[in-house]
């Protein structure tokens, strides 16, 4: 079975985010990551690759720098490495385009991806490519299983668990899941660093490119947060009270 | 606050992508797993064998070492390796620098095909720990005086004599004993069941909590036949052991100088004192301000050592600098972090005490400051000062 895992590289969250004439101005990030729900959808389609004694291919959508992030997968264990390569912005429907062309191309079966990634938060990867090649979609999810030919899927709605089976094509959209992503090791970083990124342009995967009518008119910061105040001794616990109760409503 | 590694030329940029994500699996590991952990473990004077098993895990564990289940690494990627340690805690570096460097190390290199075959994958594992004795108690700086003998007796050799400022001598499967045979140093792998050994720890360090020292007595100790090092006689085989560890070292310190500088830039900006954080003030400001400045010259000297060692382009000379002037800087630095925190800087609360603390022996072990400075001195002059004696 082809596991495909849709992985995105974004800003560190230790990052400094700087905006310059009204943009992100990304020369200044010094670190970058793979999303953390991304990490959580890598770990599980680890674990399913190895129950189902599949295949793991991983794939991203973006420029150069993306390239250390799937070195990065591999590290962890990724078989297959595809870099689809594109500078410049992409809407979200041009790279759920690009990221489907691909995944046609090694024959995904299964996929799995972040519910949203943490730059953007756009949460509409999982859906918008399930849409593209008519799989069925479960979003939020924490855990994924193999049994009897069956993906048995949990996921966290706002009344408790579900237990979801669905057979593929399928996608599922990781939320927070039960494990963390693995650790690398030295063996798995020397092996990471012989296998070779597979890299191919929106033409090589027969996608044209047409002109996105999503326009990014500007973004900025989220303004400061107020500071905290402090307070100390017996005398405050009076008013400590009254605003956890009726201001933040924690109580 | 978030660690944040100074390096302010950017060295780790001169790094492979390979030392690279070694040195990220490193220090996130440290993190998670060490920094929350290690004011305990000094507190309780062990050393977690959740560690170990990480360390295994990781494979990190004889990094530079070929085969046999080694790591397979650069020498800079181990150095990079030893500074993400300490820049946890020197004790945990010490007991990788024991191990790979001190244990795994001389069985590599002056070890018989059996022996490599036998102690060295599960050494690289974490299974088994390692252990070397070389110094006693009344031979130090000295090695080359060592009382601890070994005999012949026909079908094995009997080893007798005490090692003391053993690390990880209580914890070892394995040592790795220098003791004369008919006068000559050799190198004897002792396992921790063998009959006369014990290894019972020392206590009562006020550094190194986290680590395990121990003394190594031996008494008619019986080794067999085939556990002597065949490819190394005298005191060649243990300093070229202790020429890879102090390599290791002359990394590991600047991580400790770094975990200090990071501690004492970030309480300075935050400790208030008449209305303005104490970091605005000059005085402080020079602290901080020579900190980076001996860390980045640190950092310099061990990158370029690391080219050199991986370039088998190096004299021990070379390494006794690196050594001598990184962890000279670093308890310098430890002990400015400790007076930029003030009273603070006494509690567990904070990590710079505690370094401070352990550089003090890391100063002294695998040649004292001193002893380096007189192979430096007898590099320039052809002169040796240890002794009286010519």
């Amino acid at each position: 079975m082809n596991i495909i895992v849709l992985l995105k590289q974004v800003p560190d969250t230790t990052a400094k985010i700087s905006i310059s004439s009204g943009y992100m101005d990304e020369s200044t990030i010094t670190k970058w990551s793979m999303s953390p729900y991304d990490e959580f959808a890598l770990e599980s389609a680890l674990q399913l690759r190895q129950n189902c004694n599949g295949n793991l291919i991983a794939i991203t959508c973006g420029p150069d720098r993306c390239s250390k992030m799937l070195t990065d997968a591999a590290a962890v264990g990724t078989d297959k490495l595809i870099h689809i390569h594109h500078e410049g912005y992409l809407d979200s429907i041009q790279t759920q385009t690009l990221l489907v062309a691909a995944i046609k191309k090694f024959e995904g079966e299964v996929i799995m991806c972040g519910k949203q990634a943490a730059d953007t938060n756009s949460g509409s990867t999982g859906p918008g490519v399930a849409e593209l090649i008519g799989a069925s979609c479960i979003t939020h999810v924490s855990e994924v299983k193999y049994e009897n030919e069956e993906l048995i899927a949990t996921r966290l709605n706002s009344l408790g668990f579900e237990i979801i089976s669905t057979s593929p094509p399928s996608i599922f959209a990781f939320d927070k899941g039960v494990k963390e992503l693995r650790r690398p090791n030295v063996r798995g970083i020397m092996m990471a660093k012989k296998k070779e990124i597979t890299r191919l342009t929106p033409e090589d995967l027969g996608v044209s490119l047409t002109n996105s009518n999503i326009n990014l008119i500007s973004q900025m910061p989220p303004s400061e947060k107020a500071p905290g105040k402090k307070y100390e001794g017996t005398d405050s616990i009076r008013e400590i009270v009254s605003k956890l109760r009726d201001e933040a409503n924690v109580i | 606050m978030d660690y944040e590694a100074l390096d302010f030329y950017e060295i780790d940029s001169l790094l492979s992508d390979e030392e690279r994500m070694v040195r990220d699996m490193v220090r996130d590991w440290v993190d998670e797993e060490v920094i929350p952990n290690i004011e305990n473990a000094c507190r309780e004077g062990v050393f977690p064998d959740e560690w170990r098993v990480a360390l295994g895990e990781m494979g990190v564990l004889g990094a530079p070492l070929q085969g046999y289940g080694c790591p397979g690494l650069s020498y800079t990627a181990y150095g990079v390796i030893c500074r993400e340690l300490e820049r946890g805690d020197s004790g945990l570096r010490s007991f990788a620098s024991v191990q790979g460097s001190l244990a795994m190390y001389p069985i590599w290199d002056f070890g018989s095909e059996e022996q490599k075959n036998h102690y060295l994958p599960k050494m690289a594992s974490g299974e088994w720990i390692g252990c070397f004795g070389l110094t006693e108690p009344d031979y130090g700086s000295n090695p080359g005086d060592m009382i601890t003998k070994a005999e012949d007796i026909g079908d094995h050799y009997l080893l007798n004599g005490a090692k003391m400022w053993i690390t990880n001598g209580t914890i070892a499967e394995v040592a790795v004993v220098w003791a004369k045979l008919d006068g000559e140093i050799r190198g004897f792998i002792v396992e921790r069941n063998d009959p006369g050994f014990t290894a019972p720890e020392m206590k009562g360090k006020h550094s190194l909590k986290a680590s395990v020292t121990s003394e190594l007595v031996f008494q008619d100790c019986k080794i067999p036949k085939d556990r002597i090092l065949p490819g190394v006689k005298g005191l060649r085989g243990p300093f070229s052991c202790l020429n890879n560890a102090r390599f290791g070292i002359s990394w590991g310190a600047i991580g400790s100088a770094q975990a200090c500088f990071h501690s004492a830039k970030d309480y300075s900006m935050s400790r208030i004192q008449f209305d303005h954080p104490i970091a605005s003030y000059q005085l402080v400001q020079n602290k901080l301000a020579w900190m980076l400045r001996e860390i980045t010259k640190a950092q310099l000297l061990a990158y370029h050592l690391g080219q050199k060692k991986d370039a088998g382009n190096w004299i021990p000379e070379h390494i006794s600098l690196a050594k001598m002037n990184n962890v000279d800087i670093a308890l310098e630095i430890a002990r400015v972090a400790r007076d930029i925190h003030g009273a603070n800087g006494i509690l567990d609360e904070y990590p710079v005490m505690r370094h401070m603390a352990n550089l003090e022996s890391v100063k002294t072990y695998e040649g004292t400051h001193d002893i380096h400075n007189l192979i430096i001195g007898r590099y320039i002059t052809g002169i040796q000062a240890f002794t009286r004696e010519a």
